[in-house]
């Protein structure tokens, strides 16, 4: 465990997050609760709601559609990536479509899926997808761009089939961009979930804070968002690190 | 040259292809509530554009809504954005005081950006000003402090030298470098923007795109809210290319042209 | 080794015959050629060497040979390769002149890489690979990642990679050109031990005409723009050879001279 050094920012990075969270309180005595708590308040509330067990499987939902919706985008959009990078058509014919995409707001998005599919589980998991995967497709094109003639010139010498080629040759030139997809696509998806959810099903993080917004609570709807949001950002910390360790771990037997 | 046309042509034929794909896909569902045909939409927006809508506002007047809103708010986020993130380069403890509040700002849901927004400041201009300078000013700093962290001492040293005074140095030295970090920040800024203000029409600030989105969903009318969503991402693609593309165009006329491109 | 010796075509494993080869101006579309009606024969276990000033297009016939470049047969010529294993299509390995090794693999892995495209039974792959990798000099390196290995190392693998799937030809092309002079020399000394222990058959590229005479049985002196032959030399001087040895190096002298006559030839037509 590397100690900690006393480095020179610490100082006022921690005394601004004191500060505020002392104004904070202040500013929540001049307030009823559920226009502005303060952060005690909120604190005592978020214990309550995650003493029930049924906030439990809240989340999970969320966390459920929030998983396939990412699961999908990744493959979607690595496939058009690759595929853009690889036929030349193929690119011109997508770059266009996907910047009209990336023109969309998430909102419209869970407003058509909601016309097509009802309030049911397709409706957010179309939001998210629609939304994340022109993104994945980007970073992944990006990536084709740095591939290396090289060392597939190696493996045709060699007689590589389209297997092996992929697996190893192509794949491994692609992580990076892969990872770096990846995050960008878990920090949105979560997010684009609370939308998908605030109007395509009944269930969810999401369904939760449209519903304490339109009870006009902000105690309720802070606690909701504000434990989910905690939880979203251990969430991609943990995976990440995971991954990263795994996937790269030959970069670290490289004596730098 | 042949290889440009051919994208051209690609993408002009795309355009056609998949509209083709969709009027016969639309006519073999048969049911204008999950897929109206393209000329249902086409019919749809003119009326749209022409008539007089709900409460007899017209499409340009919550066109004109929208982009009022829009780029108010923007440009308020934007200096905002960029006076922080040059003291956050300036001054490294509004650097690092920043940097301790931007995690949270950045990982702030827009949705619920905007849901207090409204809460707290109204179903008013105030409110959706609030959201987007929430969501955008962060991001707009960030981007800004790290040009400034990136800016080239050596060129700052070169005209000290030269004993150019402050004015000088900011004009010709400081700016310049800033400049593509600015405008990488001002697209996607502006881009967020707009999706910000729409969500905030849709819950509820009156009048604009995003109202009339909300408005025909509501009503489970699948036509206009298709001719809705085409009509405001026409609108920004044609902002984007028509006005952001030609100013970064014209600010970085000193640039070589890119070599590799063909 | 077993040796098709019913394949008529006897020793022969590369036979190229007035090669030509076009390719189109990326600027005007215009065809230029590249080679002109190239004639060459390698034999098994023999070491032939291309020499000529750099890009000339000696990589663009080592690339028709490998697979990676086409030649169309209404540019003119042939140029055929021929197996001496009962492997269906004939073995090419083939070492550039960066080692073009997959930095995310273990060097055994990227010899095994090789071993799993060309369909060599997984069972020899062990004995392979330490084989080989004790040949180049670089036995224990099994576990290692080729970032952690020096420039020469690292182009001993890929020659140790080209050696393990027994290839029928062996393509080099200017391998010691980014080496630093002393590492080049080694590795001309340590391939030259290669040679004498085992015997592959190799063509080999370089713009070094005495790197070509201290290796190399066969000598074919390439000019440029378009490239072709104009003088092939056998060298009888037997192995081990010293690069001080006086056959050696006037042969180097008369093949420089020859090559300095050429050149000044195509300058004064105003080539």
């Amino acid at each position: 465990m590397k100690s900690l050094k006393f480095k020179p920012g610490l100082v006022p990075g921690v005394a601004t997050i004191l500060v505020s969270l002392v104004l904070w309180q202040v500013a929540s005595l001049f307030f009823i609760p559920v226009f502005l708590p303060g952060p005690l308040y909120l604190l005592d509330l978020i214990v309550e709601v995650y003493s029930d067990p049924e906030s439990y499987s809240v989340i999970w939902k969320t966390l459920v559609r929030i998983f396939n919706g990412l699961v999908l985008s990744m493959f979607i959009g690595t496939g058009i990536g690759i595929l853009m990078g690889i036929k030349k058509h193929f690119e011109s014919f997508m770059d266009s479509w996907i910047m009209v995409l990336l023109t969309f707001p998430a909102i419209c998005w869970a407003f058509l899926s909601v016309l097509w599919f009802g309030l049911s589980e397709m409706a957010p998991l179309l939001t998210i997808v629609l939304v994340v995967f022109p993104f994945v497709s980007m970073n992944i094109w990006e990536g084709t761009k740095a591939l290396e003639k090289e060392l597939v010139d190696m493996a045709t010498v060699y007689r590589a089939d389209r297997v092996m080629m992929l697996r190893k040759v192509l794949i491994p030139q692609l992580m990076p961009y892969i990872f770096s997809a990846m995050r960008i696509a878990l920090s949105l998806s979560w997010k684009i979930a609370l939308v998908g959810e605030a109007f395509g099903v009944s269930s969810g993080i999401g369904q939760k804070l449209i519903y304490w917004f339109e009870e006009t609570r902000v105690d309720m709807m802070l606690t909701w968002g504000l434990s989910f949001m905690v939880l979203m950002v251990v969430i991609e910390i943990v995976v990440f690190r995971l991954w990263e360790r795994h996937t790269f771990a030959w970069r670290h037997k490289i004596a730098n | 040259m042949s290889e440009k046309v051919t994208a051209v042509s690609i993408r002009i034929g795309s355009i056609f292809v998949l509209l083709i794909l969709w009027h016969f896909v639309a006519i073999a569902m048969s049911d204008a509530e999950i897929l109206p045909t393209p000329i249902a939409i086409a019919y749809a927006m003119v009326g749209v554009l022409v008539e007089p809508g709900p409460e007899g506002k017209s499409a340009f007047f919550h066109m004109g809504v929208t982009l009022g809103r829009t780029f108010v708010t923007f440009g308020v986020a934007m200096v905002l954005g960029i006076a922080i993130g040059l003291a956050m380069g300036l001054k490294k403890v509004v650097e690092h005081s920043v940097m301790a509040l931007i995690p949270l700002a950045l990982t702030m849901p827009t949705i619920l950006m905007v849901f207090l927004a409204v809460m707290w400041f109204g179903f008013s201009e105030i409110g959706s000003l609030v959201a987007v300078v929430g969501v955008v000013t962060p991001y707009v700093a960030v981007n800004i402090f790290q040009g400034a962290k990136a800016m080239d001492k050596s060129l700052i040293d070169m005209a000290i030298t030269f004993r150019a005074d402050r004015n000088m140095l900011i004009r010709k030295v400081y700016i310049p470098q800033l400049l593509p970090y600015i405008f990488s920040a001002f697209r996607f800024a502006f881009g967020m923007t707009w999706k910000i203000v729409a969500l905030a029409e849709t819950f509820g600030i009156k009048y604009g795109i995003g109202y009339m989105f909300f408005f025909w969903f509501e009503q489970f009318n699948m036509e206009l809210v298709l001719a809705w969503i085409i009509l405001f991402v026409i609108l920004m693609l044609v902002l984007e290319h028509a006005v952001f593309a030609r100013i970064e165009h014209a600010a970085f006329k000193w640039r070589p042209a890119n070599k590799l491109q063909t | 080794m077993p040796t098709d010796q019913n394949n008529g075509h006897g020793n022969v494993v590369v036979s190229v015959n007035n090669l030509t080869k076009k390719f189109p101006d990326p600027m005007t579309g215009e065809e230029f050629v590249v080679l002109d009606s190239i004639s060459l024969t390698v034999e098994k276990g023999n070491f032939a060497s291309i020499v000529g000033p750099s890009g000339c297009g000696k990589s663009t016939l080592l690339n028709i040979i490998a697979g990676i470049e086409t030649h169309d047969p209404s540019d003119g010529g042939t140029l055929d390769v021929y197996s001496h294993t009962d492997a269906e299509q004939p073995r090419v390995g083939y070492v550039f002149q960066n080692a073009r090794l997959l930095n995310w693999l273990t060097v055994e892995d990227n010899m095994t890489f090789a071993l799993e495209s060309q369909k060599i039974p997984k069972d020899l792959w062990k004995e392979r690979v330490n084989k080989y990798l004790e040949m180049v000099g670089l036995e224990g390196q099994q576990k290692n990642y080729p970032l952690n290995l020096s420039g020469g190392m690292q182009q001993r693998v890929a020659i140790a990679r080209a050696l393990a799937i027994e290839p029928d030809i062996l393509l080099m092309d200017e391998p010691f050109s980014h080496l630093d002079e002393i590492t080049a020399r080694k590795m001309r000394f340590d391939l030259m031990e290669i040679l004498m222990h085992s015997s592959p058959t190799i063509l080999f590229i370089t713009h070094d005409l005495g790197e070509a005479v201290f290796l190399a049985d066969h000598i074919y002196m390439m000019s440029t723009k378009p490239a072709r032959i104009f003088k092939h030399i056998k060298v009888d001087v037997p192995r081990p050879r010293k690069p001080e040895d006086p056959q050696i190096f006037d042969l180097e002298k008369e093949l420089v001279k020859e090559f300095f006559s050429v050149l000044d030839a195509q300058e004064a037509e105003g080539d």
